[in-house]
Formats: C-alpha cells, sequence, structure tokens
C-alpha cells in the first residue's frame, strides 16, 4: 500500500541547477510533492558533477546528479525564448512552488520575476536559494562552496591553529541550504493554508552555514571574544587520535563514568590528578593523548566502537570510510539506502531517507529524470500541446 | 478561523543541547507558543559549561543559568517550566499539557520515553492528533547502534565527515561545529510544517523519528556513490576542490588573516593572472589548463600566496569579485557580527532584555531564510527559570495551590537550579594567553551598538 505523502497536493517546478536547489526539490518530492524538473536543453550542470557511475563522463550517468534528482519528472525548456517564458507562465499557473537557483535578478531580466509570477498565480511560492541571498551588499557576488564556508565564519574555527583554516569535506553548505530551502517552504506552504496568499523565499547559503555557529557567534555579542582554531595536539578528548585500523574520536560523558573512561582504555595513569578534569586534560593534553595513543595503537576501530558504546556507555565516534556506510548495519535497519533502477546506470543503492514519519514516510517513486524524458507527458498532459507542437518546439531549439 | 497556522499553536519542548532546542526557538520566531521543560536537577547543559559561549561581559551574574549566549541564542521566545519528569507524579501533569498542546519535542534516548510511558504509543493516547517530534543519534528502532550514547562531535567521525575532511594527504579531521545537530534541527523543522499541514488537512498527527546519524551520511552521499561505483576511495584534498583549479586558503597581510578563491573557467583564470599582475602566467604551459594547474597545483599556491599576502582580505574580494571571481576572506565571528552584508540582510536581530535581567541588549543570529510575506522574527527573549510554572501548572492545566506549594518543596519544580554549580569563567585575556582565544575585542559594545 502507498502512503500518503504530506505535501501529495503540492506541485513544484524545479529549476535550480548543482546541489542545494535540486536537494530542496528532492526533499520535497520525497515527501509526496509532483515536482517537475526544469532544464535548460544543454542539462542541469549537476549532470556534469562526478562522481559519474564506472567513471564514465556522460551527462546520464552523474551518480550526483542521480541522488539528488530521484522522485522528480524532467523536461528541458529554453527560459530564454520568450515562448519558453510563456510556456513557462503557463506551468506557473498550475503550479504551487518554483524552486530557482539563478544569480538575484536573473528572473527579473527574463521576465519571471517573483512580481511576474505573483500575477499569473498569486499562490505560488517562489523559493530562491543561493550564496548570499537576494539583498544586501555581497547579493551578487560569486559563491562557491569553499566561499560559503569562509564567509559564514566557520573555516575560522576549523582546522589546527598551526595551518590555513580548514573547509569542510564535500558539499556541506549545500545539503544543507537544500534542507533550509524545503523547510522555508513547507512553512510558507502551511501559511499559504491560511492567507491564501503565495510569497518569495530568500534563502541565503552563507547565513545558513552562519546559523550552525551558535557557540562561537553570540560569544562575540555576550562578551567581545573571538575563537580560533584548536592545537594540533595536547587538546584533550574531542579530535581524531589513531588506532590499528583507523581513527577514532572520544569524549567524556553519555553514561559513562570517569572510572568507567579508565577501564576502558586500561591505564590506571588517567586517574592521577593531572587528568582530574577538563581543564587539566587541555594542559596536560600531549602526555594525556599519549596515553590514549599507547593504549589504542592495537585495537580496531569498529570492535572499539561496540565496546565502548555497549559496555561503558561512552561517547565514542570512529572514522568510518564510504565503504563503512555503505555497508553498515544501523543505515540498513533504518532503511537509509532505497534501491533505484535507472534507465541508463541501471540497478544501484541510493542513500535516500533522511528520517521517518509514521503517517507519512518519504516514498521513493520514480529515478532521476533523462533529460527531457517527460517531455511528452508534461506538455501534452499537463499542458495541452500537440505532438506537432512539439516538434515545432524542438526544432526551434526550445524543449 | 485564524490568519496564522502559528497563532495559538502550542509546543511542548522537552529538549536539549542544540538542534530541538534550535528548532523550538525557530517556531518560537514564527509565533508558536513554545514551552521548554527542564527537570529543576537536569538542565539543559547550555546554560551552564563548554557550551553555553559566555555570559554577558563574562559575568556569570547572581543566575548564570538565564544568562549564557547560546542557550538565549536556541531557546529564544519561550516560556520555561520546570518539572522533575522522572517523578511519576510530574508526568502525569505533562500527559495532562500534551492534551492541549498540537507539538511536543523530545530529545531523549530510545528506553528513557518507553520507562516514562511517553513513548509516541501511549501520547498518542492523550492526544490522538499530536505530533511528535523524537531526535537521537541513531535513530529508534532495531538497529544494532540504537541505544549507543551520541554527540554530534564523536557521530562526526561515525557519520563519514572526519574521513572526508582534512589537510591534503594528511589525517582525518573535524570541522566546524557540532554540525549534524543543525541538519536534525532544519530537518525537524521540515518535518513539522510538513506534519502540521497533513494533519490540518486530514486530522491526523504523527511520529517524526529523526536519527541523526544518517543526516550526516547524506551530506557524503556521493563518496558513498562513487565508491560504491568505482572502489573510489579518494578522502581528504584539503581545501582543494575535485575540478576547480586553483582554490585554497591563501595567507593576506595581518595576523592570522585568510582569503579563500576558486577558479574553474579559463577566462577566470586569466582574469586573475592579469589582477596579480602575472599576466604571462596564464598562457604558461605548466598552468594553461585546468588540467596542467592541477598537476602543477603546489606551485601555483606558492605564487598565488606570495601575492595574496601583499593584501588586505577585503581588497583581495573585492578584485577578484569585479570580474566575477568566487573569492572571500575568512571571517572570524567579529567579522560575522559587524559586516555590513550580514546587517543589510536583517540576519542578526537585535534583542532588548528587560532592566531587571540586567542582561542589557544583544545581538543573535536570527534565520537564514526569509519570506515576503512571512513573519519571523525573535520576538522576546527566553523568560528565567521557571517563570511560567504557576501559569502553566496552575492556571493551564489546574493543578491545586496544595499540590504546587507540595511540588515546590519537593523540588519538583523549583526557579533555580537544584545543584548550583560553581560558575567562575576564566578571564577573556588570560583565555587568550592560554590560546583558548584567538583575541578579544574591548569595544565589541560599541561596535554592536549595543
Amino acid at each position: 500500500m502507498i502512503a500518503p505523502g504530506a505535501l501529495d497536493d503540492i506541485k513544484v517546478l524545479d529549476i535550480s541547477q548543482g546541489i542545494a536547489g535540486p536537494f530542496a526539490a528532492k526533499i520535497l518530492a520525497d515527501f509526496g510533492a509532483d515536482v517537475i524538473k526544469v532544464e535548460p536543453l544543454t542539462g542541469d550542470f549537476g549532470r556534469t558533477m562526478a562522481p559519474f557511475h564506472k567513471d564514465d563522463p556522460d551527462i546520464e550517468k552523474s551518480l550526483f546528479f542521480l541522488l539528488l534528482n530521484l522522485n522528480k519528472r524532467g523536461i528541458t525548456l529554453n527560459l530564454e525564448t520568450s515562448t519558453g517564458q510563456k510556456i513557462f507562465k503557463e506551468l506557473v499557473a498550475q503550479c504551487d512552488v518554483v524552486v530557482e537557483s539563478f544569480e538575484p535578478g536573473y528572473l527579473n531580466s527574463i521576465g519571471l520575476g517573483y512580481e511576474e509570477l505573483e500575477k499569473i498565480n498569486p499562490q505560488i511560492v517562489l523559493t530562491s536559494i543561493t550564496w548570499f541571498g537576494q539583498t544586501g551588499p555581497y547579493s551578487n557576488y560569486k559563491g562557491e562552496e569553499i566561499v560559503a564556508y569562509a564567509m559564514s565564519g566557520i573555516m575560522s574555527i576549523s582546522g589546527t591553529a598551526d595551518r590555513e583554516p580548514l573547509k569542510h569535506g564535500g558539499f556541506q553548505s549545500q545539503y544543507e541550504s537544500g534542507i533550509n530551502g524545503a523547510l522555508s517552504t513547507a512553512f510558507t506552504l502551511l501559511m499559504r493554508d491560511f492567507t491564501e496568499e503565495g510569497q518569495h523565499v530568500d534563502v541565503s547559503i552563507q547565513e545558513v552555514v552562519n546559523s550552525t555557529l551558535v557557540v562561537n557567534q553570540p560569544f562575540y555579542s555576550w562578551t567581545g571574544a573571538v575563537q580560533g582554531r584548536r592545537r594540533s595536539e595536547g587538546a584533550g578528548f574531542g579530535n581524531v587520535m589513531p588506532c590499528a585500523d583507523g581513527y577514532f574520536i572520544s569524549q567524556p560523558g553519555g553514561g559513562a563514568t570517569w572510572d568507567d573512561i579508565v577501564k576502558f582504555y586500561g591505564n590506571e595513569a588517567l586517574h592521577e590528578e593531572k587528568f582530574a578534569n577538563a581543564e587539566q586534560r587541555v594542559q596536560n593534553g600531549v602526555e594525556f593523548d599519549g596515553i590514549l595513543t599507547e593504549a589504542t595503537k592495537d585495537r580496531k576501530m569498529h570492535e572499539m566502537f561496540k565496546s565502548a558504546s555497549e559496555d561503558y556507555r561512552m561517547l565514542f565516534g570512529i572514522v568510518q570510510t564510504p565503504e563503512d556506510l555503505a555497508n553498515c548495519p544501523q543505515l540498513e535497519a533504518r532503511n537509509f539506502y532505497q534501491d533505484v533502477d535507472h534507465p541508463v546506470i541501471g540497478k544501484i543503492k541510493v542513500p535516500f531517507r533522511l528520517f521517518n514519519m509514521s503517517e507519512t514516510p518519504s516514498q521513493y517513486r520514480i529515478p532521476s529524470p533523462t533529460l527531457g524524458q517527460h517531455n511528452v507527458e508534461v506538455y501534452t498532459e499537463t499542458l495541452n500541446y500537440t505532438k506537432e507542437d512539439l516538434v515545432k518546439l524542438r526544432e526551434l531549439e526550445i524543449i | 478561523m485564524t490568519k496564522s497556522p502559528f497563532e495559538n499553536l502550542r509546543v511542548i519542548d522537552s529538549t536539549y543541547v542544540f538542534a530541538m532546542p534550535y528548532a523550538g526557538g525557530i517556531l518560537g520566531d514564527l509565533g508558536a507558543e513554545v514551552i521548554k521543560v527542564e527537570g529543576p536537577g537536569h538542565l539543559d547543559i547550555v546554560r551552564g559549561g563548554q557550551f553555553s559561549g559566555g555570559f554577558p561581559e563574562n559575568d556569570p551574574g547572581t543566575d548564570y543559568w538565564n544568562r549564557s549566549a547560546s542557550f538565549n541564542l536556541l531557546n529564544r521566545n519561550k516560556k520555561s517550566l520546570t518539572l522533575d519528569l522522572s517523578k511519576e507524579e510530574c508526568r502525569e501533569y505533562l500527559k495532562e499539557l500534551i492534551s492541549i498542546s498540537d507539538v511536543m519535542m523530545e530529545n531523549y534516548t530510545p528506553r528513557v520515553m518507553r520507562r516514562w510511558g511517553l513513548d509516541y504509543e501511549n501520547i498518542k493516547k492523550i492526544k490522538p492528533d499530536i505530533i511528535l517530534i523524537s531526535n537521537t543519534g541513531y535513530g529508534h528502532g532495531d538497529g544494532p547502534f540504537s541505544a549507543y550514547p551520541a554527540q554530534a562531535t564523536t557521530q562526526e567521525a561515525t557519520h563519514g565527515h572526519c574521513y572526508i575532511t582534512g589537510y591534503d594527504n594528511d589525517i582525518p579531521s573535524k570541522a566546524g561545529a557540532s554540525y549534524v545537530d543543525f541538519l536534525a534541527c532544519w530537518s525537524g523543522l521540515f518535518a513539522v510544517a510538513s506534519a502540521l499541514r497533513y494533519r490540518n488537512r486530514t486530522g491526523k498527527g504523527q511520529w517524526i523519528d529523526i536519527g541523526m546519524y544518517q543526516l550526516g551520511v547524506m551530506g557524503t552521499a556521493e563518496y558513498i556513490m562513487d565508491w560504491q561505483s568505482n572502489s573510489n576511495k579518494s578522502g581528504r584534498f584539503g581545501n582543494r576542490h575535485p575540478w576547480r583549479t586553483p582554490q585554497g586558503t591563501y595567507p593576506c597581510k595581518g595576523i592570522d588573516q585568510w582569503v579563500v578563491l576558486s577558479i574553474g573557467e579559463d577566462s577566470q583564470w586569466n582574469d586573475f593572472c592579469e589582477i596579480m599582475g602575472k599576466p604571462n602566467l596564464s598562457s604558461d604551459d605548466k598552468y594553461a589548463t585546468l588540467l596542467s594547474r592541477r598537476a602543477n597545483h603546489d606551485e601555483l599556491d606558492d605564487i598565488i600566496a606570495k601575492w595574496t599576502v601583499q593584501l588586505n582580505k577585503y581588497e583581495i574580494m573585492e578584485l577578484l569579485q569585479s570580474k566575477n571571481i568566487p573569492a572571500g576572506p575568512v571571517f572570524d565571528s567579529a567579522d560575522c557580527n559587524l559586516n555590513p552584508h550580514y546587517k543589510e540582510t536583517g540576519f542578526i536581530e537585535r534583542v532588548e532584555y528587560p532592566e531587571s535581567r540586567n542582561m542589557g541588549t544583544r545581538k543573535i543570529m536570527g534565520r537564514p531564510w526569509r519570506g515576503s510575506k512571512l513573519d519571523a522574527r525573535i520576538r522576546r527573549p527566553i523568560e528565567p527559570l521557571g517563570s511560567s510554572n504557576s501559569e502553566i501548572l496552575k492556571d493551564l492545566i489546574g493543578m491545586s495551590d496544595k499540590d504546587f506549594e507540595d511540588f515546590k518543596s519537593q523540588g519538583f519544580i523549583a526557579e533555580q537550579p537544584t545543584t548550583i554549580q560553581n560558575v567562575s569563567p576564566v578571564p577573556l585575556e588570560e583565555q587568550v594567553n592560554l590560546g583558548r582565544l584567538a583575541y578579544f575585542d574591548p569595544d565589541y559594545k560599541t561596535k554592536l551598538g549595543i
């Protein structure tokens, strides 16, 4: 039986590209929204992002594109032509949400800004996800993952004090902003149910990342203090430490007493006064790190994780690799992965389920679209174009 | 009918630390009535200690538990109720409150709520259309890690982020602060908004079960796909980009001042060489193409650093941005508080405390998104501990005066913590000397206009 979706009454046009916008629209789709991905004739640039299936850089084989665009139908439409703009407006008239990630001002310049869309459909929600937001002196600055990380403040406390600030691996700012795009859209839809008015939602990637600095950022407003990066060694708990076959992080707390922790590491020296509290562990950090390293040099990380968590109730983490994550029994138990059968890539396991909702769970329906896969279906069924019209539109490079 | 879904929306927030308290605070920004429930002997740890972010002017005052920076940021707008939920008689009153609430938030380990008879099955009997949101490290259910203690710091390793984060060819590293908590906060808000819409349409509530671990893993999804499809184990490449070159963090004029830049297209590269005053570099075979720049990235970094170190970080940003090259300074927390862009977007909000709180005026971050017709703003500071005890317990759910006094004398409810910690912050200048702070800016109040 197919469960209802929390957003199964909502239609979305996803004209965004890359990571953040498509991820936002995918979350709406996973919870039931009917999402039509509208791509330029050359495709979302996300189709050119690695990794590719079997390292074959074909626009239909980007695994990144695949995982960000599940559950969407896909059409092509050239928004830079007046015919394309007219067709887009016809779609807007029938939809609830438009998700976009163009530079601020671009949609206005092609006559598709919020004021225009609102005239066609007063209930439309336009969600814009951009590096610096729609207003302010930097709104037209060019962004990139590393720029968002730098200008959000988070790099200043990441990495070690003796080296340059360090970016988080991957594309975290854009995943984070995808979730914020989805949540701000959902709140706006909730609002619309009462007011029957749409609105323009403005998500700033820079501010999304800055929002995570809930200790560091107000510290300045409260005291004038500015934090920096940690020392590379001797910082006590909370740092990555080596073991026999990998790395781990441990922290005091959880359900563990200090006795438990000393027992886990099996070295009575940790009972000495100089390690009795966090202050002293920092002061005697080099020696402290040395004891931990010695105690764990022959131990394997997965075994330590199990024992620390189950027998000692410690806060303990291990540096899992992508391979570990692909085979993780906990993720299996949570149905995190989704088996997908893609028309070009074939069968593949895709990271999918973010969290559980008992009445309206996220559900997989269709793989990511190939370029223009649903043109006929959308243009002839949702709109009333004939197949002959489509041929003409193709010839004119509109679809 | 009301004109807002948030009017008359009551949220019970029985949560601690970052993720869910922050979500509750933002629900308050939207206009919901959010009641923070804490045990008098089990207060939210961000009220003091290492996650507190300091006290006003580094002074804990006579009621440190009401004054910390991060606690006040995360819990803005909320009413404060104390109730010792480990006691059966207190849970009975919580159930009364649940029966007249819309949303309940909790982040206890799975067995605690079951033991207390407050798991979804039981809560649903009290209020059939309740929306319960549970946030745990690994999620409910029978997975092998489900009962493991968890915290963002240790999870950052387990959910794969340390593996992909680190200096080039160096050991894995942490980055940022409690990253996964915020994914949980935002996911929770999305889920609550969706569940409220669904409830308004169908009359049905539901249970939202968030496990932070899988949210963190999602941020490494492309690496997992790469491993699956290509057996590719590539992990850490520092501040570089998988395909844009050069990209990195470079030193600027001053102490601990840095700029980042990221160059993809050849045209950007050509413009950049002009800006550096080295126009010949762009046609040098070693650097002319994306692939050759990649092969010679180390050398290129040295050339770039020799140029950047002569200039101010803002100068470089402006020079590069004027040619449409993504670049920006590494902001520290003073920059983020004072930068004109942050000010003008309205992201940083001004919160004024009543005179009696002795907290002055503070600037704190609002939300990273705005709706043109969404009235979201920090409405008021969280009130002092237990301020709403009487209003909620007596006026709202009808506790008798006698029970109220009994609860008070038994310490089930209180207006100060059962155990008052000795909170004496190290002077800031000393913290700078100990290497715990980068620096201390004595003029922060003037600069912030507070």
